[in-house]
């Protein structure tokens, strides 16, 4: 009986691991792309396999990135963190190769990238100073030095890394 | 029947599916290392990769204090040398670690007035290792750990500004550094290492030692751009090491299978205080390639934390300063069960053995004298301290039978008006009394992994030893990574010391090794 349940189970887990290795060499999958020429409304022109916003969204073809902020803001209803760095780069005239350089294949941006048109990471602390629970951009373990992009993710969701350790409640747009 | 109740819970099916898979790279690993255990050194022999894509003469592994220092020591013995780091951000463990570094005799020492010495530090670590630290690591560790401070202060220009006292050791001798973090280390040996020529990798992930055949270590395989915890990540590279590997790679309380292998109360249902790339793989590897490892199933539980925040948190600053003030009960029974002055490793061990979180609590006088106003803020804030009006409250709040809970805090507060516990043994303190006064506090208690005090074997020269107890040429290893310097349990700011004496002695020696090729 008990090694009946074992057998179903040893099963279930393969079957499982079988199902996740399929979804995910399908994600791999992603055809090459022409991401800078893309246009606003134009979002199968990378996301090729699957519609990339809700049928309620309203059409972006006409809208630049002000337009987008009219609702895409920070704030108590914010929306800001479901809108990609990377579309609000582009959007403001800031495309691929302003940060990955010019190259066929792009590699990773390093911070000093950002900071060279956003400015010193002292100031942003600064700015910062009275966000709750605390000053997100500094900290006793890495002072104002944490990568930006451990959090600001321009190509995936952003994320809010104090939280592997820490119970800091932070929007990250 | 308490024992039987903890044997059910941490064998209970999903566990074990959970854990095959350890179990599995565990046989692996088992099997690989048994030529090794005859003598034969040639089982050791990997395939070298045709071209090397990277050579230096010492590469290190581990961005933490003691890889650090071991990569600044070998840089200016004249070597070559490269750093390699598995996370995206430098520092592993000691970027939030709490910054107490314990060394004797020092010049913070006298300016407080306090004698210490060497001998009593390394009597102080064997004692609380129980006789089972290797005696002269933990005694170059004692010897050495006064030099290692003072080279922090004068060639990394690291500040100290407190002297503070951990448990079980005779006097005051841990230095906290000034922002109380080992950042304040960390942090400056990275700019050192940095503005000396050390080249740091970042998301770059050790997977294989490689040994030639007569099983010296002669590089590794690593994947480059690495994205932690994906192993489906990153760029596979060959990198020579010309003289030697240096271990800093920490250790593994994070490493659920692994622990769990070596102590299996250690299930997911433990959390920890360490960073999560606390892992053990480095470690393994390098016993792949035939290093011994020892005492791994000593590992340092914090009975102080609670399961409502994540690492180490509030509520260990809450708890700590509140034993032999306050009681500590089972919420299931309203009672006592274990002395609240007890260790931290029997406090844990009894708090495992119920089951489930025990319940800590002290009134206004005792939470006003004794916690400090941050900790109790941010425990309040976050939830995992709560405060109530009434121990009928409080009791209600953590389902507690209240007329059982009620009577054991009258039971307690009759043994704090004579200073003695007839029932448990617990110290009270002699400005504590009874605990009447409300508002009460209480949190809840369940124990996080905090230390592995296992790990490699290496002698005092920091040589990683293999099965035929002889050093493996070309690897060393300092810090967490490493077993026999603490024994049974590791003291409270003996790690830093630890990580600094023997990561400068790794980078030295190594340095000093015969190139291969």
């Amino acid at each position: 009986m008990e090694k009946r349940k074992k057998n179903l189970k040893i099963a279930a887990v393969l079957f499982g691991a079988v199902l996740l290795v399929a979804v995910s060499s399908g994600l791999w999958a992603a055809p090459k792309l022409a991401v800078s020429k893309a246009k606003p409304g134009d979002c199968a022109a990378c996301h090729v396999d699957k519609k990339a916003l809700p049928e309620t969204h309203p059409d972006t073809k006409t809208m630049d990135i002000k337009a987008c902020r009219a609702c895409h803001a920070s704030g108590e209803m914010s929306l800001s963190g479901k809108f990609p760095g990377s579309h609000a780069h582009m959007l403001s005239g800031v495309n691929c190769a302003a940060c990955h350089g010019k190259t066929k294949q792009p590699e990773e941006v390093p911070m000093e990238k950002c900071v060279a048109c956003h400015g010193s990471t002292a100031k942003l602390a600064e700015k910062t100073k009275d966000v709750k629970p605390t000053n997100p951009h500094t900290s006793p373990h890495y002072g104002t030095e944490l990568d930006c992009n451990l959090c600001h993710k321009q190509h995936a969701k952003s994320e809010n890394y104090c939280a592997q350790c820490h119970k800091f409640d932070y929007k990250v747009p | 029947m308490k024992e039987d109740d903890v044997e059910k819970k941490s064998i209970s099916r999903r566990n074990f599916l959970k854990t095959a898979g350890g179990a599995a790279a565990v046989a692996g690993l088992a099997s690989s290392g048994i030529p090794l255990m005859v003598g034969d050194a040639q089982a050791a022999c990997d395939t070298l990769p045709k071209k090397w894509d990277e050579t230096y003469d010492v590469v290190v592994v581990g961005s933490g204090f003691a890889g650090l220092a071991a990569a600044i020591e070998a840089k200016n013995a004249g070597a070559s040398v490269a750093l390699l780091e598995k996370m995206p951000v430098h520092g592993g463990n000691s970027v939030i670690n709490g910054g107490d570094f314990c060394a004797p005799g020092t010049k913070l020492q006298k300016e407080n007035g306090v004698e210490d010495s060497a001998e009593l530090l390394y009597k102080d670590m064997m004692r609380a290792g129980m006789y089972l630290n290797h005696p002269e690591l933990a005694r170059t560790v004692a010897d050495n750990a006064k030099g290692a401070l003072e080279w922090t202060e004068s060639y990394l220009g690291c500040k100290y500004a407190k002297l503070n006292f951990h448990g079980g050791h005779s006097v005051k001798r841990a230095h906290g550094t000034i922002n109380q973090s080992g950042s304040e280390v960390v942090n400056k040996e990275l700019a050192k290492a940095k503005e000396i020529g050390v080249k740091i990798m970042l998301r770059t992930k050790l997977v294989k030692f490689l040994s030639d055949k007569n099983g010296r270590i002669v590089g590794m395989e690593v994947l480059k751009g690495y994205r932690f915890p994906d192993d489906k990540t990153g760029k596979p590279a060959f990198i020579k090491a010309r003289k030697a590997v240096i271990l800093g790679s920490g250790g593994f309380s994070y490493d659920v299978a692994l622990r769990q292998v070596h102590d299996p109360r250690l299930t997911d249902k433990l959390g920890s205080t360490n960073h999560p790339g606390a892992t053990g793989e480095a470690l393994l590897a390098a016993c792949k390639s035939g290093a011994a490892d020892v005492q791994m199933d000593w590992i340092q539980l914090g009975p102080w934390t609670s399961p409502e925040e994540k690492g180490f948190g509030y509520v260990p600053l809450f708890c700590e300063p509140l034993v032999g003030y306050g009681l500590m009960v089972n919420p299931k029974t309203g009672k006592r069960f274990f002395k609240e002055t007890g260790n931290r490793k029997e406090r844990a061990d009894a708090i495992l053995l119920l089951g489930n979180p025990a319940v800590i609590m002290g009134d206004s006088y005792a939470v006003n004298k004794q916690v400090v106003p941050h900790a109790l803020k941010g425990g309040l804030e976050n939830g995992a301290i709560k405060k109530f009006d009434s121990l009928d409250d409080l009791a209600k709040a953590y389902d507690m039978p209240v007329d059982a809970f009620k009577e054991q805090v009258a039971r307690w507060n009759s043994f704090a008006e004579k200073r003695k516990d007839d029932d448990l043994g617990c110290m009270i303190f002699k400005d504590a009394k009874p605990t009447v006064e409300a508002p009460f506090y209480a949190a809840r208690l369940w124990p996080k992994v905090h230390h592995t005090m296992g790990g490699l074997v290496i002698n005092k020269d920091a040589q990683v030893m293999g099965f035929d107890f002889k050093p493996i040429k070309g690897l060393y290893a300092a810090g967490e990574v490493t077993g026999g310097v603490h024994g049974a349990v590791r003291l409270g700011s003996v790690a830093m010391a630890d990580c600094i004496v023997f990561g400068r002695i790794a980078g030295k020696n190594a340095a000093r090794e015969k190139a291969w090729s």
